[in-house]
């Protein structure tokens, strides 16, 4: 119930909405709603299904065409994530449709959705809004003359062995992958100028993306710029898996890496990894403990901030040596790295710059697979009041003596003409 | 003062009664010029008007909730996003005090105003000060008469009017008044020649460097008559006592007022008076030798002295020179330097160039501003240099410089205002003196009646007047100036000359010498109150049509009524309620006074110009295309956009037509803005003719975005053309808020994207499905209509 | 008799004021070109109160000097009371520039 705590002090995060719905709640409590062509799937795929169950997620498997499919009422959502497993529907029931699903995302939710190679026009729209595009080509699938998987029936080769997986902890969990995941179906490309999707999965340079049947012309992407899945993560922090094939997972390839590989993605597209907060943003002061309205220039100054990370039970402390803190007015004047006390607590000292101005404390920590931490706080910086300056300068004493002196005299002169008088 | 200075054994019961009637008079002044300024208040309502104003406004607000020091120290962070500003070090704080101590005296005497209330009605108060002050420089410079009609004519001059209307609360509504009282103060100190006046001059000349920024034409037009007196021989220690204690106390109290500072003693401004304090000191020191040697000592001694004097000055003058040219401006404000080089700030500084009130005026602006005046001032200035004293000279010098200043400068038109009407009183006081008096002179020869026969011919005269003009009140008045003018006056201007050496008794000579026939002076008469009825008129109808406009609330009168539009309100009273308080809000830096003080958010530039590069790059948002204007806006995290734009209602002060402006001052600090890229052929266009840039920028599209919708053809009223490209969507902005004549059109910046798309190319074959997406875009765009 | 003494004691007073009050502003100018301007507000007050009460002592002597016939109807009390108030108002002024 710590959860509680944190609460108010979340309102001054900036990702305030993301953190909100998915902390408030106990993660155990997660619905998720699956969509289907055929209910068949939830046989064909229950391991996965079992998995998602097993940790904590209630599932509601809905046919893609239900014409009652609803994903929010009276203005909330009704599901936490949506798992899309459905690459044919050409037209979702109910009022979901393309536009409901991406304001789904953008609300702050989470996304799988897994294509195939007869990807309806549909999820190839979805997963264009998030930059990812799948081959163009309605009967391309991704073909490897060389990592195949031998099989009984293939002879295209298009059930490939993939391990050229993405290096990141965080995503795929800190155990290695060992077996190569096996992949049928279709290949995608990413948009290079997006910084929000990663391939998390790409295929081996002797791959290319081509129909089967047809006879060979050039493929419209080849090798390792064929991307198998790969994740997106908004810039509020909802996740997106984003799979070319659906039949990754299934219960069918055991002795492949692809149930780990997929449990371990869906941990991190459900918030389990990787999902920061900071809370506890202070600064005051070197020797006072209130936070000032304003600063002075030249004050010396303490700040500090907490971190933590969902563990997927509870938030625990994140450590690492690499957060910065910015003192920033158009350009940052101090940047410096937090230390940290490994209990969650980051803090530094700095002195405000001699510039006076509306100043920001900054704090911008992007890290791969890591929800991104944007806080910043503005803090005005006055200069000098009047009677802050330095009173009496000895360098001036010369000229008090002087300015006294004739006041002395004037006054002896007064005294002196009176008398006279 | 009013009281007669030395009553003659036979008149003294007239000379009280004189002295009773001038009071009244003055009174009465007093009134007419606080009364006329009220229009704005009785056709408007009780507001502050136009920008500058909102300012004052504010920080009298501030002053009076928070106290003298925490004013002082003001560092305001909501201006100047995200430099600040240091309010208590950068402000005049003359008028604000001025207000703040009039609403704390009224308070403790609990009469409980609103700050408000005091700020809107402090200008015509002291106009009011002003125009008593000009009576009294005038009595110094030339008698009662000219005194009283002096003050006539300053509280109805229409150029004053302009600044100093109810709700105008600007720095120049006090300046005038201190501008007045300091000239009439060196003016008595110098025909008295008292060390105490010289005090209240230096006090005086503190309130005015308070005040205004203008305060610079005292302290170099007092040194310049001092230097004209030396120079004509004139010198007298009077001139000592006025000048020499003047410099040093007025020196030292400029200093204390923190936005002055050093610069009093600094800028090349202040060294001319610095220059003729040491002249002046020479000189006393030469008349003193000259007073205890013998005239052939004296010779030696000059010789000697001036061998000297000559190589130290001009060792001083080199080391001036190479201290003034070390520095870039050679010491001059750019304002200044405009002053003195009509073609500097065209040429360097665009944004002094681009206030209206900075251009140099017209000739028609001189004819609406100071009226039948401009025909009089010749005329007061030969009437000055017939005797000529020292007083005479500097009013006539006066005018000489601010005719100069205001050829210049429309707004400085302000300064000459006083001058004008002080020679145009003497001129025409001395005309009626003449007048009447050879009048009088004729009746006492036709009649042969005793002295007190002219009383009643003056009655019959007046009431002839009265006739004429209708009764009406200000002309009585006028009337009445005119009438009791001749008794006292001709005792001050004995006095006058006495102080010029010339025998008393010869005025009265030359008064029988001048007598005109009867009919002639009668018409001549005449013709000069219906001149003044003129003027009258004329003052009228621009205090209560031309001035009294607030700007912030506009009329317009069509065949159907009235219209009010009031939408600077609407939009400031929707940015104070529905923004968060942190916001910033980015425009034209025309609107950031009035947006920091009404709608209480934080602005990037605003009124007081003090930054280029902060302007210019406002400047330069504003002529970008979106999206780069967009990345600059963010980088000063900007949240709205206010844009005003007057194309529906045809209000021709809207920022399409300050937009070359914008180019011009953005194109100085970032030179990737040119000017000719928005103009087709030379000529500033918006219609289909109009340069790609200009139709792309971002001043085009936020003023004309959906204008279209409101005619069908989105034709412009201010340009008279339909603009060039009419349907255009916006894609890192959204609407907001518009109002409800359009005068001023809100957009907020729309927040990066939270998903990147992928490649922009759609599909061929999802025309059918993806319509959701294109509602996605179009409609979210304008949730208000 | 008493009279011609006591405004020979005054010019000599004055005299020497004025000297004295030259004196100091010359030192001074030096003393800031040795140490540089640093404390500008100060240097300014001590220069301009010797300046002014050199000024102020100057318009004194030429009020009360009784050969000067421009001041006949200003009585020397007065002159004497109007000099006071304007040295009182310069050192006012000089003590807040000061510090």
């Amino acid at each position: 119930m710590a959860k509680m705590l944190f609460l108010p002090l979340l309102i001054l995060l900036l990702f305030l909405f993301e953190c909100e719905s998915f902390s408030a709640e106990n993660p155990t409590d997660r619905r998720l709603l699956v969509l289907v062509d055929d209910l068949a799937i939830r046989s064909s795929h229950s391991l996965y299904f079992k998995f998602l169950e097993s940790r904590g997620y209630v599932l509601e498997f809905r046919l893609a065409d239900d014409p009652k499919l609803a994903l929010q009422r009276y203005g909330h959502y009704l599901y936490d994530g949506l798992v899309i497993f459905s690459p044919s529907v050409q037209r979702f029931g109910g009022s979901l449709d393309q536009a409901a699903v991406l304001d789904f995302v953008d609300a702050g939710h989470d996304l799988i959705l897994a294509a195939d190679s007869y990807a309806s026009d549909l999820i190839r729209g979805i997963a264009s809004e998030c930059g990812v595009d799948f081959d163009e080509d309605p009967d391309a699938v991704v073909i490897d003359h060389v990592g195949y998987a031998v099989s009984e029936i293939d002879g295209e080769h298009t059930l490939i062995a993939a391990d050229d997986f993405i290096q990141s902890d965080v995503i795929l969990g800190e155990k290695k992958i060992e077996a190569p995941v096996l992949f049928r179906g279709i290949g995608h490309s990413v948009n290079p100028a997006s910084t929000l999707v990663l391939k998390v999965l790409s295929a081996s340079p002797s791959a290319y993306s081509a129909s089967p049947k047809t006879k060979l012309s050039t493929p419209s992407i080849t090798g390792s710029t064929i991307a198998l899945v790969s994740v997106v993560q908004a810039r509020n922090n909802a996740r997106m898996l984003i799979s070319g094939s659906l039949d990754l997972f299934s219960n069918r390839h055991e002795k492949s890496g692809n149930e780990q590989f997929v449990t371990e993605i869906s941990k991190w597209v459900f918030h389990e990894r990787g999902h920061l907060k900071a809370v506890n943003v202070t600064h005051h002061r070197v020797a006072e403990l209130a936070e000032p309205a304003m600063y002075r220039i030249n004050d010396d100054l303490e700040y500090s901030i907490e971190i933590y990370e969902w563990s997927g039970s509870s938030w625990k402390p994140y450590v690492a040596d690499d957060v910065q803190v910015q003192f920033y007015m158009m350009s940052p004047y101090v940047l410096k790295s937090l230390s940290t006390d490994l209990k969650g607590l980051y803090f530094t000292s700095f002195k405000v710059p001699d510039v006076y101005g509306v100043f920001q404390f900054k704090v911008e920590y992007q890290r791969l697979g890591y929800t991104s931490l944007s806080l910043s706080k503005q803090i005005p910086v006055r200069p000098f009041r009047h009677n802050e300056y330095e009173r009496f300068i000895p360098a001036a004493f010369p000229y008090y003596g002087a300015s006294f002196s004739t006041m002395a005299g004037f006054f002896i002169f007064t005294i002196v003409y009176l008398y006279n008088k | 003062m009013v009281a007669p200075v030395e009553p003659k054994p036979g008149g003294t019961l007239r000379n009280a009664f004189g002295g009773v009637l001038g009071f009244f008079i003055l009174l009465l002044i007093g009134v007419l010029a606080f009364s006329i300024r009220l229009f704005s208040v009785i056709k408007y309502e009780s507001v502050i008007h136009e920008f500058d104003p909102y300012f004052n406004y504010r920080v009298t607000q501030f002053l009076t909730k928070n106290g003298i020091y925490e004013f002082w120290n003001w560092f305001d962070d909501r201006t100047w996003y995200p430099l600040g500003r240091v309010i208590g070090g950068t402000v005049y704080p003359g008028l604000t005090l001025t207000a703040g101590t009039m609403w704390w005296i009224l308070n403790s005497l609990n009469i409980p105003l609103s700050v408000e209330t005091v700020c809107v009605f402090t200008a015509p108060v002291f106009s009011a000060f002003a125009a008593w002050a000009t009576y009294f420089l005038t009595k110094e410079v030339k008698g009662i008469g000219s005194g009283l009609t002096a003050a006539t004519l300053l509280a109805l001059v229409p150029s004053y009017i302009s600044r100093s209307v109810a709700g105008s609360y600007d720095n120049e509504a006090v300046a005038i008044f201190a501008l007045i009282f300091t000239f009439f103060l060196y003016i008595k100190t110098l025909n008295t020649g008292s060390l105490f006046y010289a005090t209240l001059n230096a006090l005086s000349y503190f309130y005015m460097v308070c005040s205004w920024g203008g305060y610079t034409f005292i302290i170099n037009l007092i040194p310049m008559h001092a230097l004209l007196c030396i120079v004509t021989g004139r010198y007298s220690s009077r001139l000592y006592i006025a000048y020499a204690p003047l410099v040093v106390l007025g020196t030292l109290l400029a200093a204390l007022v923190p936005v002055v500072g050093f610069n009093a003693v600094m800028t090349s401004e202040h060294f001319a008076s610095f220059l003729v304090f040491i002249i002046i000191h020479v000189v006393a020191f030469v008349y003193f030798i000259k007073g205890i040697l013998s005239p052939k000592m004296f010779k030696v001694a000059i010789t000697l002295v001036l061998t000297v004097g000559i190589a130290v000055c001009i060792a001083v003058i080199a080391i001036l020179v190479a201290l003034v040219a070390s520095s870039p401006t050679k010491g001059w404000s750019g304002r200044s330097l405009s002053l003195l080089d009509p073609t500097y700030a065209s040429k360097y500084i665009p944004i002094i160039a681009s206030v209206s009130e900075h251009q140099p005026p017209t000739w028609p602006s001189y004819f609406m501003d100071i009226n039948i005046l401009a025909f009089l001032v010749p005329a007061g200035i030969i009437a000055c240099f017939l005797p000529l004293s020292d007083a005479s000279s500097f009013v006539v010098l006066y005018l000489v410089t601010s005719v100069y200043f205001s050829g210049v400068m429309v707004r400085l038109m302000l300064v000459l205002a006083p001058a004008a009407c002080i020679l145009s009183g003497i001129a025409l006081s001395e005309a009626f003196d003449v007048l009447t008096q050879s009048v009088k002179l004729q009746l006492v020869k036709l009649l042969e009646g005793p002295l007190s026969n002219s009383g009643d011919t003056k009655d019959e005269n007046s009431t002839a007047q009265n006739d004429v003009l209708k009764a009406d009140k200000q002309v009585a008045t006028n009337n009445k100036t005119e009438d009791v003018k001749e008794r006292p006056s001709k005792k001050n201007r004995k006095k006058d000359k006495e102080n010029t050496e010339k025998a008393p008794v010869k005025s009265h000579n030359e008064k029988r010498l001048l007598a005109l026939p009867l009919e002639a002076s009668a018409i001549a008469i005449i013709l000069l109150v219906v001149l003044g009825s003129l003027y009258v008129i004329h003052c009228v109808w621009a205090a209560a049509e031309a001035y009294s406009a607030p700007s912030i609330v506009l009329t317009s009168r069509s065949h159907d009524g009235l219209h009010v539009f009031d939408d600077f309100r609407e939009a400031y009273a929707w940015l104070r309620h529905n923004t968060e308080v942190d916001d910033k809000v980015a425009s034209w830096w025309d609107y950031g006074y009035q947006t920091t003080a009404m709608a209480n958010r934080t602005v990037i530039v605003d009124n007081n110009t003090w930054n280029n590069t902060h302007i210019a790059t406002v400047g330069t948002a504003m002529s970008s295309p979106e999206k780069s204007a967009w990345e600059i806006f963010n980088s000063l995290d900007v949240k709205y956009v206010l844009v005003v734009f007057g194309g529906l209602v045809g209000y021709p002060s809207d920022d399409i037509n300050k937009f070359l402006w914008m180019v011009r001052i953005g194109g100085g600090v970032f030179p990737h803005i040119k000017e000719p890229d928005y103009l087709r052929d030379g000529q500033y266009r918006i219609d289909a003719q109009a340069t790609p840039t200009m139709l792309n920028c971002l001043m085009y599209k936020l003023s004309y975005y959906r204008f279209v919708e409101t005619d069908g053809k989105g034709f412009d009223r201010v340009r008279r053309t339909e603009i060039g490209k009419k349907h255009f969507k916006l894609s890192h902005f959204e609407e907001v808020f518009t109002t409800h004549h359009w005068m001023v059109r809100i957009y907020k910046l729309k927040p990066p994207k939270n998903r990147m798309k992928g490649k922009t190319k759609k599909p061929k074959h999802t025309s059918k499905p993806l319509s959701g997406a294109r509602r996605d875009g179009s409609t979210k765009k304008n949730p208000w209509q | 008799m008493a009279k011609s003494t006591s405004s020979d004691v005054l010019t000599l007073i004055r005299s020497l004021r004025s000297a004295y009050a030259a004196t100091p502003t010359n030192l001074k100018v030096v003393y800031m070109g040795i140490v540089g301007s640093f404390p500008f507000n100060s240097f300014l007050s001590g220069v301009l109160s010797c300046v002014g009460t050199a000024v102020l002592a100057v318009c004194l002597r030429i009020q009360v000097n009784k050969e000067n016939k421009e001041f006949k109807d200003l009585p020397p009390e007065r002159a004497f009371a109007d000099f006071v108030l304007c040295n009182l108002v310069l050192h006012l002024v000089i003590m807040n520039f000061l510090g």
